[in-house]
């Protein structure tokens, strides 16, 4: 019985595999060139770069993740290099028209690898178990209520006096409006126990905070909870992580970890201050030539403004939005830095900015809740 | 070179227009659910490109982020349901009744319906793009509040429309698929003698039998939310958010199944062939199909580990345990090519690729069901590079290679070698480089279905590698084409069997007749054709 | 491949049974039978995605005054199925047309058995008593609803209505279908197209029927009666 004449093998594989092999090479290459140093390379297949997570419960997800990665490359390794192994092993000579043995399987065999592949995710569930007792853990004794407003699309957060929940009515001692900034985001003491709570007015989001190894998802119409204690002072970037509308990329937040100390006095600072008189709109009249700018959809429907230089002048700013979605405008110059930033306007109210004199150049603005949000100022 | 004495093959893509708009012959029908899912193709990939172009470098350069939201629900919406699905039941359409030695499917008309729902439904979906407020927006997954009224208008309700016909297509074939198989396989051929296609058929009619129809009461309630005052998903008055997600999920879970077992069902025909060895461990394979189907119904939740509202340890302990029957197939299939003697025409490359790459999708996966991992990297960019290895590295490497196996059968010319080969190395390098990235950047935290982000993030580079890589992918399918059109007129003429084959569709001419065969050779075992080749005819 | 061409012709004409393969499969249930009972299955996982939601819903319902109650306290009135008069006076028929939609099941089964044995005018009466009782609960459906939204149950009344209409709403919609499917088979056997070998649509139809029946018993149970054991303090 002839065999259908069939064009020539093994030289098609081997060519492949050259190929693939030239282009691994170039692609190391490439990142050697970018400056992707091999350490860079391995820490780049752990969560945040390889950093040590921030948190307690980060640090336990940390070693589960190191765990499976060790079992999942073990595993990779092997069984992608038996393929490879077989694939380059067994190419059929190009004149050899034979049978190779017709082995239709092998009972212990196919008991073994099924055993061990059970054994190892048996292994790997009560391990991520275990771990997850860690996590998700209620604090004894939270030291922090805070209250994660998310809307769409911005962060608020709310410092209670105790637990929120069904039937609970905590009181609000300070609304912490502004998600980012050095004046804003969700601070934090570091090595105090903290009770987070997450609500929404209109679709589901998700709080993440990726050097924490979490994320909850803000569901509208259901209380989810968690605790945890930052490990070490610093600044940790936040975002969205449910999709909830157009500016979903847009919602960031900032987590400012201060000690202890620096916390309360902070804390102190801003129920003081949002106990005193609310200071009046910046508002009034307007000092030299008014620039009309506003916002919208969160976005400024004024991306380019106009200002003549070396005169202070004043921006009449409205914010177009609903209320509870708050806008500022915050001016840099061509070096990044920071030469003006107005107040926090609510939705459906305005304010004149008065901006203090500017050389000519043109000056980036953003607004500091939604840094999408960004126009320009042409001084001249 | 027809070897059936009575009729000589009928050239199949002739047929008139006619023909073709009312047939209901089981290989025409194949050939338009292919037809019609590449098209689908082609335009979800186009959508990708946009989505890739926008996210290359921080900033929105080319569309606003509205527009960039319906790209990525349809870019997905006709991934899943119009291209992968639906190709998958187009080779099982043509491929199964001659696998069998059947002489068509066994409901013929409802075979012929299953198909036209699909470009309607199709159209209908796309439709979306040209009223006003853009296309459907909320992702594939169309979470309630998001896709209630109040946020978005028509597009979302004709993608519920359209995906409701097209559910329906899929129900209604897995039932012709069912009693085809059970009630019209020739005589000797019993359900451990039948080609290990069918049975992935078999077991993916299953689910799509049981698991559609919860997906088109999830778009019922939707529906009703949205256009009659119903409050199923509306938190503020009864309602819950939640609900929806696990009753989506339900079918979406097993859905993912769907797309992969008649994948894996190719692959497992094509690997035998080209190492010349039976596929190794038939049986088990078999029962690691039923297992994966069963227990595919009972991790839905996995979906949802972030919510709060999941019984964790159940959800996490079924997700590992569904590892187990997929790792003894991929063992079989690495048994299989042991010791064989590989040909490496086009088929097995991309069947040896679909092995290479699926297995990193199943690792990558075993992460997401450690829960506190889960809680790191769901909603990220891991879980992107996750659905895309084994979504695109799997089913699509696998679909590939089943076009290059069957073309000859269909049109009865070869596709060329050369062309073939060009297409699978710049398709194997462009979508590694677009999504082994994604790994890398889940892990740095950045987020799904952004339609930007800072450059502060250090997010840049990566995101420029992983859009160079998706040109890189759909440059790749011009050789493709090119060589279909090519082939199609100039094509080597295949004849009846030109792989040396083992199942029946190889014993009847390429194209074959419309009544499929003039003789059967006797079916003593799963490689009947083989079996007649070499003389055998001792039980298997 | 011309050898091959050879060898597979000789192997076939060695063989002296041909190889015949039939269009309705080798005994056992219908082609057709078969795909309806496969399609029955998917229409009961439709009904189960429906009846997930109403237990979650029911389970976490809070009624207006704070308590957990199902269903609403300003609906109950109306959910009272062995009340044939609502508290305003109108009719309330559920349970008559529970009662005629099973006795048409019956009348259906007593219409296949008749063709069964080729009795075609027994299969004909029987079908078109089915027809008409099925169009019957569809009307007295269509008036309970207009009644219940009378008294102030609408679809947007509180997920009580939301899930109330739907459910019903789909089961009314899969009688209909029932009804046109009783009908194009009356049809059809007024053609004479049944006998007692051939029948294949009249079983399916009937399968079809039943079903529609049981999903009706169930509904009603699980919405009208299972609130009155609830209330009585059984569960």
């Amino acid at each position: 019985m002839s065999m259908p004449t069939r064009p020539r093998t093994g030289s098609g594989a081997l060519l492949a595999g050259l190929i693939i092999l030239a282009v691994a090479a170039i692609t190391i290459g490439v990142l050697l060139a970018a400056g992707i140093t091999p350490q860079r390379a391995w820490d780049s297949f752990f969560p945040v770069g390889g950093a040590t997570p921030v948190t307690d419960r980060g640090r336990a997800t940390r070693e589960l993740y190191n765990i499976v990665f060790l079992i999942g490359a073990t595993i990779f390794v092997i069984v992608e290099g038996l393929i490879v192994f077989t694939v380059f092993r067994y190419r059929r000579r190009a004149d050899d028209d034979t049978l190779p043995p017709q082995t239709h399987g092998n009972n212990l065999v196919e008991v073994i690898w099924t055993a061990i592949p059970t054994a190892i995710v048996l292994f790997l569930f009560v391990m991520s178990w275990q771990t997850l007792n860690t996590v998700d853990a209620k604090a004894a004794n939270p030291n922090v209520y805070v209250r994660a407003v998310a809307a769409r699309f911005q962060w608020k957060f709310d410092y209670l006096d105790g637990p929120d929940g069904v039937g609970l009515s905590p009181k609000v001692l300070f609304s912490q409006v502004l998600p980012v900034g050095e004046d804003g985001g969700l601070v934090l003491p570091v090595g105090e126990p903290v009770h987070i709570s997450l609500t929404s007015p209109d679709v589901i989001h998700a709080f993440y905070v990726p050097k924490f190894l979490f994320k909850r998802d803000v569901v509208p119409g259901k209380l989810n909870t968690f605790d945890f204690t930052v490990e070490e002072p610093g600044t940790f970037r936040g975002q969205c992580a449910e999709l909830c509308g157009p500016y979903h990329g847009s919602m960031v937040f900032e987590v400012h970890a201060k000690p202890k100390a620096e916390f309360e006095a902070w804390l102190a600072a801003a129920i003081a201050k949002a106990n005193a008189t609310p200071a009046p709109q910046p508002s009034g009249d307007a000092a030299g030539p008014v620039v009309e700018a506003a916002a919208q959809n969160v976005a400024f429907t004024t991306p380019a403004l106009a200002a003549p230089a070396d005169k202070p002048f004043t921006i009449h700013f409205k914010n177009n939005d609903p209320a509870g979605v708050f806008h500022n405008i915050a001016i840099k110059d061509a070096s990044g830095a920071e030469v003006f930033k107005g107040d926090l306007v609510d939705g459906g109210k305005d304010a004149n900015y008065s901006v203090p004199a500017l050389k000519a150049g043109t000056y980036p603005f953003n607004c500091t809740v939604h840094p999408n949000m960004t126009g320009t100022l042409t001084v001249q | 070179m027809a070897t059936t004495t009575l009729n000589p093959a009928a050239p199949a893509v002739r047929s008139g227009l006619y023909e073709w708009l009312t047939t209901t012959d089981h290989k025409k029908i194949g050939i338009m659910y292919l037809i019609n899912s590449i098209l689908f193709f082609v335009m979800g990939g186009i959508l990708a490109l946009i989505v890739r172009a926008e996210l290359a470098q921080p900033g929105m350069q080319f569309v606003s982020e509205s527009f960039y939201n319906q790209a990525f629900t349809m870019h997905a919406s006709f991934m899943l349901f119009l291209f992968v699905i639906p190709i998958l039941a187009g080779f099982g359409n043509y491929v199964v009744p001659l696998q069998i030695g059947a002489p068509d499917m066994a409901f013929p008309r409802i075979n012929a319906l299953s198909f036209w729902l699909l470009p309607l439904g199709g159209a209908l979906m796309a439709s979306g793009f040209f009223v006003s407020g853009g296309a459907a927006a909320s992702g594939w997954t169309e979470y309630p509040p998001l896709s209630g009224a109040q946020f978005n208008g028509t597009g979302t309700d004709l993608w519920i429309m359209g995906l409701t016909l097209i559910g329906t297509s899929s129900i209604l074939g897995s039932i012709n698929f069912l009693v085809t198989i059970f009630k019209m396989r020739a005589p000797g051929m019993t359900l451990f003698r039948m080609p290990i296609l069918v049975w992935t058929v078999l077991v993916t009619s299953v689910l799509v039998l049981m698991a559609t129809p919860v997906l088109t009461s999830a778009l019922v309630m939707l529906f009703i939310d949205r256009n009659y005052g119903g409050h199923f998903f509306d938190p503020a008055n009864g309602g819950s958010a939640v609900l929806y997600q696990n009753v989506f999920w339900f079918y979406s879970h097993p859905a993912v199944y769907i797309m992969i077992l008649p994948a894996m069902g190719i692959v497992s025909e094509i690997l035998p062939v080209f190492s010349r060895k039976p596929l190794f461990g038939y049986k088990a394979f078999v029962f690691a199909t039923v297992g994966i189907g069963a227990l595919g119904f009972s991790v839905w939740a996995h979906h949802m580990f972030t919510t709060g509202s999941v019984f964790l340890p159940f959800f996490s302990l079924m997700t590992f345990l569904i590892a187990v029957p997929t790792g003894v197939k991929m063992f079989n299939w690495i048994a299989t090519l042991w010791r064989g003697k590989l040909s490496f025409d086009t088929p097995l490359l991309y069947a040896t690729g679909f092995l290479t790459m699926f297995l990193i999708g199943g690792i990558n996966g075993a992460f997401s069901a450690a829960v506190p991992v889960d809680f790191a990297i769901h909603d990220t960019y891991w879980v992107v590079a996750h659905i895309h290895y084994v979504l695109f590295g799997g089913s699509v490497f696998a679909i590939f290679g089943g076009i290059y196996y069957w073309f000859p059968k269909m049109t009865g010319r070869m596709l060329g070698e050369g062309l073939g080969k060009i297409q699978f190395v710049i398709m194997f390098i462009g979508f590694n480089l677009t999504f082994f990235p994604m790994h890398q950047l889940g892990l740095a935290g950045m987020p799904r279905r952004i339609a930007d982000y800072a450059s502060s993030t250090g997010w840049s580079e990566l995101n420029l590698a992983a859009t160079i890589g998706g040109f890189v992918i759909a440059f790749s399918l011009l050789p493709f084409f090119w060589n279909v059109l090519v082939s199609l007129r100039n094509g080597k003429i295949a004849g009846d069997d030109p792989w040396g084959a083992n199942t029946l569709e190889w014993a009847t001419s390429s194209p074959p007749p419309p009544y499929n065969f003039d003789h059967l050779p006797e079916i003593r075992s799963e490689r009947p054709v083989f079996d007649a080749r070499h003389g055998r005819t001792s039980a298997h | 491949m011309t050898a091959d061409a050879t060898s597979l012709t000789t192997q076939a004409e060695t063989q002296t049974e041909a190889h015949a393969v039939e269009a309705h499969g080798s005994g056992g249930i219908g082609n057709p039978v078969l795909g309806m009972l496969l399609f029955i299955a998917s229409e009961v996982m439709f009904f189960a995605g429906l009846f997930a939601a109403y237990f979650t819903i029911r389970a976490n319902f809070i009624d207006i005054d704070g308590v957990r109650r199902w269903p609403p306290l300003a609906y109950d009135a109306l959910l009272q199925p062995f009340r044939l008069f609502t508290d305003s006076g109108q009719l309330n028929l559920i349970v008559p047309a529970t009662i005629i939609l099973i006795l048409s099941s019956v009348t259906c089964q007593l219409g296949v058995n008749a063709i069964k044995r080729g009795d075609r005018t027994g299969f004909l009466r029987n079908f078109a008593v089915t027809l008409v009782l099925g169009g019957t609960f569809l009307l007295m459906q269509a008036y309970d609803y207009s009644v219940l939204i009378n008294e102030g149950l609408t679809m947007g009344a509180t997920t009580f209505g939301t899930t109330y209409f739907t459910m019903t709403g789909f089961h009314g919609a899969h009688v209909f279908g029932g009804v046109l499917m009783l009908g194009v088979v009356a049809y059809r056997g007024m053609a004479g197209q049944f006998s007692a070998k051939h029948h294949d649509m009249v079983e399916a139809t009937s399968l079809y029927w039943h079903f529609v029946d049981i999903v009706w018993i169930v509904l009603f149970s699980v919405i009208y009666l299972l609130p009155l054991l609830s209330r009585k303090g059984a569960l």
